[in-house]
């Protein structure tokens, strides 16, 4: 791996729900640049592990860093500080269903960030137009808009502070096989020339294979595998062997 | 952090642009100044280079893009020169992007036009009401024609919430209204030395229009903002197309049983309403006017007849059913955002009361006799 510090940092994490271990010690570290996806059974508590990097869910036992700091120790300001230096994509987009699609993707900038309007609506409409949706979405509400576009009007907003990692919660579920390749095209595209880290927790083979780096795999609360796609692939451990024939076995 | 610079030299060959310091968010401001103190001929080639350049991205890009753009400058007339591969992808995307027409301006709405839409809007939701009451007609026959539609549990349950439920707050209500009425009729009957009067006075008032009409209010904003934030959220989460899904009519199952349950009750309230005022009367009667219980009620059975009483209780049933139909209508009516539920759930009260206000104003109008 690089020698540069690790942006993120999970230390022995343990947590619980609902009275039983989801999480016996899991460890790993994400390098700058990197596009990281964290994969595992339904149940694994790959979306638990995401909250808890996010600093919405804290772990029982363990430490996460983030770009160095370790989050929960720190007072809430400076949490809040940090967040602004994160983007994240949760599964159903998560827009704010009362405000526009501008106004959405206005609304950390308005919070974060002291620019005059006529700049920050520039800037919406080019975040809006970079991921992929067309500007006369701009003006519509969360509920009139597809599936597709919903993840792309929430992919808007959480770049829209230029933030230089990002979390996104299985990007591609509930869209068809076709906008699923393009959004990963998407995200890759951004990723490589924004400079973005992203962790990603998915289900998709597809985005596995299309773009990924690396692949951490979590089972029965431990990372068991951790590394480029295809080492991870030709694992001989039973569980990752028929997670990746269940692949090809459909075709 | 550094500022940005940008320095500007005019050759042979065209124009020359040095990007210097961090071309980023947090700069965006000052880079918006350099860019818009620059004045560039857009007819000659134009080479932008990164010289010492810190940090760049896609806020920084779609500044310097958008302003060479509005001076003229074709993207294609541009060569980039020292900037990483990936800087080039990224300013690349941004310009390609960005090509889309701008979006254009929502100009503002003509005063006429928003008199008409507003208009509109009203004549959409009598209209909407309307056909409500239609739907709700519908179903009513329906379950004439078949008994077995009606949905029993959710009647009793919505009794128990609409009516037992309600019944302390009402009963402390109307009590206090009784005691503030009777006491301030007592103080000025006193002055003539006509106490025994303030029961007739109580009596009249009570039963003919405070019980009913505090009754109905409590319950507009108590079952009212329930049924429409209620209905709201199961649009919302899609359960009233599950409904329609499984064969059933959302009107059978979700509106009839909140129907008939406050039509119901509401009449059953205001008896209790009614007799806790006149207790409230007869406590200060009996504390305030040397009105001995024994006589008060002996004055009341003389003073009340039983059509007053009829005629107040008769008002109820109207004000419920007006009450449910305007609180169902509009949890129907509710968006699919979160906004909307709170929205129309201050509809509904703010509704339902002009309405039982209206309602009463017609009844009081209809029958002005007093016995």
């Amino acid at each position: 791996m690089s020698l540069a510090e690790p942006i993120l940092r999970v230390e022995g994490v343990h947590s619980r729900l609902g009275g039983h271990w989801l999480h016996r010690g899991v460890s790993f570290s994400v390098w700058p640049g990197q596009v990281v996806a964290l994969i595992g059974g339904s149940g694994t508590g790959k979306s638990v592990l995401l909250r808890e990097c996010i600093g919405l869910a804290r772990p029982d036992e363990g430490r996460i860093f983030l770009f160095g700091e370790e989050i929960w120790t720190r007072p809430l300001a400076e949490q809040n500080r940090a967040r602004a230096r994160f983007g994240v994509l949760f599964q159903e987009g998560a827009l704010f269903s009362s405000m526009t699609v501008a106004e959405n993707v206005a609304a950390p900038l308005r919070e974060h960030a002291t620019l005059p309007p006529r700049l920050r609506d520039d800037l919406v409409a080019m975040k809006i137009r970079l991921a992929g949706l067309p500007m006369d979405a701009a003006d519509k509400r969360p509920s009139e808009l597809s599936g597709g576009m919903k993840k792309r009007a929430a992919l808007a907003r959480a770049l829209a502070l230029e933030p230089a990692l990002m979390f996104l919660d299985e990007p591609t579920s509930g869209l068809d096989p076709i906008s699923a390749r393009e959004f990963d095209h998407l995200l890759r595209v951004l990723c490589d020339s924004l400079g973005l880290t992203a962790l990603l927790a998915t289900h998709d083979l597809d985005t596995l294979w299309g773009m990924v780096d690396r692949v951490i795999v979590l089972y029965k609360g431990r990372v068991i595998a951790d590394g480029p796609v295809d080492e991870v692939a030709a694992s001989r451990h039973e569980w990752i062997r028929s997670y990746f024939s269940a692949h090809s076995g459909g075709r | 952090m550094r500022l940005p610079a940008l320095e500007h030299e005019q050759t042979a060959e065209g124009c020359v642009l040095r990007l210097r310091g961090d071309w980023c968010i947090a700069c965006l401001t000052r880079v918006d100044e350099l860019m818009a103190g620059l004045h560039v001929r857009h007819d000659v080639p134009l080479r932008v280079e990164a010289v010492d350049l810190g940090r760049l991205d896609s806020a920084g890009v779609m500044l310097m893009v958008n302003r060479l753009r509005a001076l003229g400058v074709v993207w294609s007339n541009v060569t980039l020169v020292g900037f990483d591969p990936s800087r080039r992808v990224l300013i690349e995307l941004i310009a390609a992007r960005l090509d889309a027409r701008p979006r254009p301006r929502r100009s503002r709405r003509s005063m006429l036009l928003r008199l008409g839409r507003s208009g509109m809007a009203g004549w959409n939701v009598a209209r909407d009401l309307l056909a409500f009451l239609g739907r709700i007609g519908a179903a009513v026959f329906d379950l004439l024609r078949c008994p077995r539609l009606l949905r029993t549990r959710e009647l009793t349950t919505q009794i128990q919430v609409v009516g037992l439920d309600a019944l302390p707050i009402i009963a402390l209500m109307c009590f206090l209204i009784g005691v503030v009425f009777a006491f301030l009729l007592g103080i000025q009957a006193q002055k003539f030395g006509a106490n025994i009067f303030v029961v007739d006075g109580l009596a009249l008032a009570v039963t003919r229009e405070l019980a009913p009409l505090l009754t109905a209010i409590l319950v507009a904003g108590r079952s009212g903002a329930a049924f429409t934030a209620q209905i709201g959220a199961m649009k919302v989460t899609e359960e009233i197309d599950a409904i329609a899904t499984l064969g059933l009519s959302p009107i059978q199952v979700l509106v009839l049983p909140r129907l008939f349950a406050i039509v119901l009750t509401l009449p059953l309230l205001a008896f209790v309403g009614d007799v806790m005022g006149i207790l409230g009367g007869a406590l200060v009667a009996a504390t305030q006017l040397d009105i001995t219980t024994y006589t008060y009620f002996e004055r009341l059975r003389v003073a009340l007849p039983l059509d007053t009483v009829l005629f107040g209780l008769s008002k109820t049933p109207v004000y419920a059913a007006a009450i449910a139909v305007i609180a169902c209508r509009n949890g129907f009516a509710v968006r699919r955002d979160a906004r909307s539920v709170g929205e129309y759930t201050t509809a509904t009260v703010v509704q339902s009361l002009v309405a039982v206000i209206l309602i009463n104003a017609l009844f009081a109008v209809a029958y002005p006799e007093i016995k």
